[in-house]
Formats: structure tokens, C-alpha cells, sequence
């Protein structure tokens, strides 16, 4: 009898508690919506109605660069609509590329999320899950976004997503190392594999990449490629569109990477290493030169002792009969989508270019990416590396998008696999472009 | 007791818990990869029947190289049963008899098995870093530079560099189970065999080991199927690279389904891999059985 007091007891205790604690949050609640009242009663008419709630998912977790501008963002959007929340969830990079299509498959999409334009949401596109923006995108954001920075948003002719920044791949390099042996950033092969030589000769080892992270290794290949086989050519080879990968101009990329490898170039152990390994050999000096996206600009900052040595040029030109020095491998492949399921999608049509504006803004600002739409605010204060880049994309002749996100995932899986084949040596210059040509003929 | 074994409807509202868990968690997913495996899917869009295309692709394409992750996975096995378990059997024998600190031993041993993977794996990682890990390290003090590798980029040496590991880790854990068993053989047939003169080894030749020959059947089925669905370290270490040296059946499975898109060619070396783990099950439990009539 008494241990039944006692579970009584206990049970009713912790009914109180529970409660309590409602009640508590209950009261918060309230006061919050208070709060929420009083300002948007202040700001807008319209705040009698219910609030509009707008789930956004990205990669812009808090240890990335871009972070910031999308807090910073969803503050000034939800300043400027009263009314309208949006919740920022974040996912770690590898992992949202699972999470992205399982949600897709399950019909489970917030309202806005990130994604990658070109191949790898065309699939998305197809299954009919995202909403078409063409009516959205008024003749006030055309004057500040262009239409060929959304080209990989577009499929068939219609509009998917918006867009907030345009990387693009450059070479970036140590310039206290190159004063050091009087050298100058190479605008040509010959010149680039002089300093590589000079390097060598003096115990240096030049480049850093990646292998074991094959996206590293393939910034480099498809730079050389744009810069051998020049833009269009490079293009219609990858997407299939009638010209064939075994060519000479396609053979001369590769063999330039076995160039490479074979006198030693690539940092040792490069098939083992990490991107963040490789690049925090970099920062402290220990390689020249690095070739990656425009985004290592804001990463010098934080994560360099020595930014100030640091500097960037575009890739050296291969052929000079097909490629300029200021056709560029990037161009925007992050974007922004709407979910076809949202509850408000002239809310959310709207939202998404509002917010690539000002993620492109704030973005630009930090130093995270390049700005892909108009800058017309005061970028003194931006570092002098993003602003170079930042430059170099304005000036651009042509973008050209990665390799990997060009393709569909199936096909990109295997051309990194191709690739490391080829770095490794377990294929030659001239069986690596016979097996891209045979993988993108059917 | 008898009464409620006898009443069948008792029988099957005790079992269906049970039975629902384990249905909806193992043998409906079977079922759908077996029918996933013969579609041609992108994981989204609809998928397009196509047979056993999946299954003939998985034996005949030379860039997904299935074959040879198969091999990997066989000398993984192999390794395991014929390294690791009898390192396992000789501390869970020596453990089993006695010995000063007996239970710090235990544990110790079976810290790797506790440890998160990922975190052994960072830990390797270190430890394999050509430029300060310590096997280089230790190499170049010793004036051995030549013998220096990029131990887990290099196609002649990842396999093994990821495959030690593997085996260090589980050590522990088939030596728990073999203490257990070494600990239940009662102690006066030890004491009869030493008052009959038998050594050391002769007890353990003689009477542990054949006494624990249920346990280490169980242990070599741990090890051969734990073997063929080797992941998390592979992953870690190398995610099957470079170029493919040291991919293991499921280190392609994920790189296929989640990668590549692919769900339909994943799923068939899903099934393979079930396949196979209930092959060598079944074979494992038929070679002791003989073993025992002989």
C-alpha cells in the first residue's frame, strides 16, 4: 500500500512539473507573438493575417563561408515582409546530396531549398517536384541578375531557380614563393611549366591537389581542358551534344596532366590527401599554387597565417588557337528552388530572388563567392583576392560549368574515377579519352 | 507455464511484436531490393524494368570492377579468420586462465570496439599520413626512407593499410566472446588435465579449444559475414580509392546508389551481399557439423 502512495506521488509530482512547464512555454510563446504583433502592426497593413511560415534548406552550415549572408539575408527579407518567416536549416555538404533526393523521392521538400544547377537537379526537374519561376523573375531582377547566369537553371526553356553567386576556377598562388625565384604567374603552358621546373629545382614541390577528393584534381583537368579545346567545343563534348571526347584537342588536357604528374608536380601523397589537407599545405607555404573555385579566396583570409602573400591569375592557355586567358571553367551551379508542394508559392516565387539578391550582396562582402548579381553598393571593404576574381568573372569571355556538375551524377562518378585512373597511371593519356568518349556515347 | 505454450492464441500475441519489428525492418527491405535491383532507377523518376541487366552488368563491366571488390571482401575474410580470430583465441586463453589484472586486460582489448569508427578512422588517418604520421615517422628515424609509402594512396599498399585496422579493431571484440566461453568451461577439468601432467598447450590443444568449439563457429561467421559488409572504416580511410584498390562490395554499393544515382544497379550488389553473407553462413555452420560427426 505504501509503495502505491509512493508511485502516486511520484506520477503526480511529475504531472505538476510537466505542466508547469507548459505553462511556461505557453507564456513565451505569447509574449513573442506580442512582440511580433506590435512590429508588423507598426510595418505592414496586412499583419492581421496568419504568419506565413517558409522552410529553406542549405548547405550553408555555420562553419561555412556563406553562413553569414544567409543569415544575414532571411534578417533583411523578414525586416522588409512582415508577416513572413523563413526557417534556415543547414546540412553538412556530402550528406545533403543524400538528403536532397531522398526528399525528393519522398516528396518531402521544404519550401525553398539549395541545390546544384545542371545535371544534378535535372532529374529533380523532370520528376515535376519543382515549381517553374518565369513568372517571378519580373524585368526588376532581370536588370540586376542576367539570364546566362541562370543558364543551369534553366531546363527546356523554363526557369527553376535563382542564383546568388558565380565561381568560377582560377590559379592561386603564393607570391612571396614566386618573387622569391623572380617568377611571374604563367599566362601560357610553357610558362606555367617553367615555374613548375624552377620549383622542382630548387626542392619545392609546385602544385597542391587533391586525388583522394577527385573534384580537386578535376578543377585542374577541366581548366586545362577549357583552356586546350576552348569553351563551346569543351561544352558540347560533355553534355553530348555532337562532338566526340576522343580528340586531340581533349587528348592534349590529359596528357598535360600526365606531364604533370610524371615530373613530379602534384604534391606527394596527393592520392591519400584530403582537399583539406592538400590546401592547408598551401596556406602555410609549403606548395606555390593551388587551382580551385574563386571560393579559396575567403579561406586564404581565415585560414592563411600570411594572407597578404597570396595572390591569383586565370589558368594559363593550352592552345591559343581555341581558348582566351579570360574564358573561365564555373559559373553559378548553386541555386536556389522552389518546392512545386509549397503552401504559398507567389510567396515563395518571390522570396527566392529576393533572397539571392542579398546572399549575393553579403556573400560578395565577406568574401565568400563572387557576386552574381549587379553590385550596387560599396565593395571597397571586399579582400583583394575575391575582388581580383570578382573582376577576372566580370570580364569574362565565357563560362563554362564544371565537368562533374555538367554531367549526370552517374556519368560525372565515372569520369572522377577516370580520372584518378589517369593520375595514377593505370590508364593512358589515350585510353582516359577513349573511355570518356565510350561513357558519354550511349 | 505449459498452459500458455499450448494456447496458440498466447503464442501469437507474443510473437507478433517480434515478428512485425523484424519483418518490416529486415525481410520487407529485402524484398524491395530484390525488386529495385531488376529496375533500371534513378532513385526519383520511374523506374524502368529491365531483368537481370543489373546482375549480368555487375559481372561483366570493367569500371564498376564487382569482381574485384568481391576478391577484397574474400581476402578480408580470409584474413580475418586466420589472423584475427587466433590472435582473439590466444588472449581469451591466456585472459581465460587467469592473470594478474585480468578484467583491465578485458577492457582494454575491447576499447577499439567502443570507439566510433570515424573516430579510428581520423586516428589512421594520422597514423598513415605520409608526411608526420608515425609509420613514416618511424621509418625515416630508423634511416629506412625508401620503405616510406603513401600508405593509403598508393594501389599496392591501401588494401592492406585499410584491411589492418579493420582486423586490429575487432580483435577485441571475438576475444570477449571467446573469454565468455573460456570462462563457462568449468575449472576442475583444467585441474583433472593438471594433476594428469598436461602442459599449458596440452590443456588448451586438448580441452579448452575443442570445448569452445561452438563459439568460434559463431566467431568465424561474425568474421566472414562482418568481412563481406565491411564499411565504415574502408570508407573513412580511402571511400574505396584510389582507383578502386581498395573497394569492398559496399563501399560501391553507396558510391552506386548515392553517388551515381543508380539505385537499381546498387540494390543487386545489395542482394549479392545478403547472398553471400547467408552462402558463407550456412557453408560455415556445414563445415563444423562434419567436422563434429568426424
Amino acid at each position: 500500500m505504501k509503495k502505491n502512495l509512493k508511485k502516486l506521488l511520484v506520477i503526480l509530482i511529475s504531472t505538476t512539473m510537466v505542466l508547469s512547464f507548459s505553462a511556461c512555454g505557453n507564456k513565451k510563446t505569447d509574449k513573442a507573438k506580442d512582440v511580433g504583433n506590435n512590429a508588423a502592426a507598426e510595418g505592414a497593413a496586412d499583419a492581421k493575417k496568419e504568419e506565413i511560415q517558409l522552410t529553406l534548406w542549405s548547405i550553408a552550415t555555420e562553419s561555412d563561408a556563406f553562413n553569414n549572408a544567409y543569415t544575414k539575408a532571411i534578417a533583411d527579407y523578414e525586416a522588409a515582409h512582415p508577416g513572413i518567416k523563413i526557417t534556415h536549416e543547414t546540412f553538412e555538404n556530402e550528406s545533403y546530396k543524400t538528403k536532397i533526393k531522398s526528399s525528393v523521392a519522398a516528396n518531402e521538400l521544404p519550401d525553398l531549398f539549395y541545390t546544384w544547377g545542371g545535371g544534378f537537379s535535372k532529374s529533380f526537374v523532370e520528376s515535376g517536384k519543382v515549381l517553374p519561376l518565369d513568372q517571378y523573375y519580373t524585368d526588376e531582377f532581370k536588370a540586376q541578375l542576367s539570364t546566362a547566369a541562370l543558364n543551369n537553371a534553366t531546363y527546356d526553356g523554363k526557369l527553376y531557380g535563382s542564383t546568388y553567386t558565380t565561381p568560377v576556377s582560377a590559379l592561386f598562388y603564393n607570391k612571396a614563393m614566386f618573387d622569391k625565384y623572380s617568377l611571374k604567374a604563367p599566362t601560357t603552358w610553357d610558362e606555367f611549366k617553367t615555374v613548375c621546373q624552377t620549383f622542382l629545382d630548387n626542392g619545392i614541390t609546385p602544385i597542391g591537389s587533391s586525388v583522394k577528393d577527385t573534384w580537386v584534381l578535376a578543377m585542374t583537368h577541366d581548366a586545362l581542358t577549357l583552356k586546350s579545346a576552348g569553351p563551346e567545343k569543351t561544352a558540347n563534348a560533355v553534355t553530348k551534344n555532337g562532338v566526340s571526347y576522343n580528340d586531340l584537342d581533349f587528348l592534349a588536357s590529359a596528357e598535360k596532366i600526365k606531364e604533370l604528374v610524371d615530373m613530379g608536380a602534384f604534391i606527394e601523397g596527393a592520392t591519400g590527401l584530403s582537399n583539406d589537407e592538400a590546401s592547408a599545405n598551401f596556406y602555410n607555404g609549403t606548395v606555390p599554387m593551388y587551382i580551385t573555385g574563386s571560393w579559396m579566396g575567403g579561406s586564404i583570409l581565415t585560414d592563411a597565417p600570411n594572407p597578404d602573400d597570396f595572390d591569383v591569375a586565370p589558368i594559363p592557355v593550352i592552345n591559343s588557337a581555341n581558348a582566351k586567358i579570360t574564358d573561365f571553367m564555373g559559373g553559378a551551379a548553386d541555386t536556389i528552388m522552389v518546392s512545386n508542394g509549397t503552401k504559398y508559392p507567389d510567396v515563395a516565387g518571390n522570396a527566392v530572388f529576393e533572397l539571392t539578391k542579398s546572399i549575393s550582396k553579403y556573400a560578395y562582402l565577406d568574401g565568400a563567392g563572387i557576386a552574381a548579381w549587379q553590385v550596387d553598393y560599396d565593395d571597397s571593404a571586399v579582400n583583394p583576392i575575391t575582388k581580383k576574381v570578382a573582376e577576372y568573372a566580370s570580364n569574362a569571355t565565357s563560362f563554362t560549368l564544371w565537368f562533374d556538375t555538367l554531367m549526370d551524377a552517374n556519368e560525372a562518378g565515372e569520369y572522377l574515377a577516370l580520372l584518378q585512373e589517369l593520375y595514377i597511371g593505370n590508364l593512358t593519356p589515350e585510353e582516359f579519352v577513349e573511355a570518356m568518349a565510350a561513357q558519354l556515347e550511349d | 507455464m505449459e498452459k500458455v505454450r499450448r494456447n496458440k492464441i498466447a503464442i501469437c500475441l507474443f510473437m507478433f511484436p517480434a515478428v512485425v519489428l523484424f519483418a518490416t525492418i529486415i525481410i520487407i527491405p529485402i524484398f524491395m531490393s530484390s525488386y529495385y535491383s531488376l529496375l533500371d532507377w534513378d532513385g526519383i523518376t520511374k523506374g524502368i524494368f529491365v531483368g537481370l541487366d543489373n546482375f549480368k552488368e555487375l559481372f561483366t563491366s570493367k569500371s564498376a570492377g564487382f569482381p574485384k571488390t568481391i576478391g577484397n571482401a574474400m581476402l578480408l575474410a580470409v584474413l580475418s579468420t586466420f589472423i584475427q580470430l587466433p590472435i582473439s583465441l590466444f588472449f581469451a586463453i591466456i585472459l581465460g586462465k587467469g592473470v594478474k589484472g585480468e578484467k583491465f586486460y578485458v577492457a582494454v582489448f575491447f576499447i577499439p570496439v567502443l570507439i566510433s569508427t570515424t573516430v579510428i578512422g581520423q586516428l589512421w588517418l594520422k597514423i598513415y599520413n605520409p608526411d608526420y604520421g608515425i609509420v613514416n615517422a618511424g621509418l625515416r628515424f630508423l634511416g629506412l626512407d625508401n620503405l616510406t609509402h603513401v600508405w593509403l594512396g598508393e594501389q599496392d599498399t591501401a588494401l592492406f593499410a585499410v584491411f589492418i585496422p579493420i582486423l586490429w579493431q575487432y580483435v577485441g571484440y571475438h576475444m570477449l566472446l571467446m573469454y565468455a566461453g573460456v570462462k563457462s568451461i568449468s575449472p576442475d577439468l583444467r585441474e583433472a588435465a593438471k594433476i594428469d601432467g598436461a602442459t599449458e598447450w596440452g590443456i588448451a590443444r586438448f580441452i579448452t579449444i575443442p570445448l569452445l568449439k561452438p563459439i568460434i563457429r559463431i566467431c568465424v561467421i561474425f568474421a566472414v559475414t562482418g568481412s563481406l559488409k565491411a564499411f565504415d572504416l574502408i570508407y573513412v580511410l580511402t571511400n574505396g580509392g584510389p582507383a578502386h584498390a581498395s573497394e569492398v562490395p559496399s563501399t560501391l554499393m553507396v558510391s552506386m546508389i548515392f553517388g551515381r544515382n543508380r539505385y537499381g544497379f546498387g540494390s543487386a550488389i545489395a542482394i549479392m551481399i545478403i547472398f553471400l553473407c547467408f552462402f558463407f553462413a550456412v557453408l560455415i555452420r556445414k563445415l563444423f557439423r562434419t567436422e563434429e560427426v568426424d
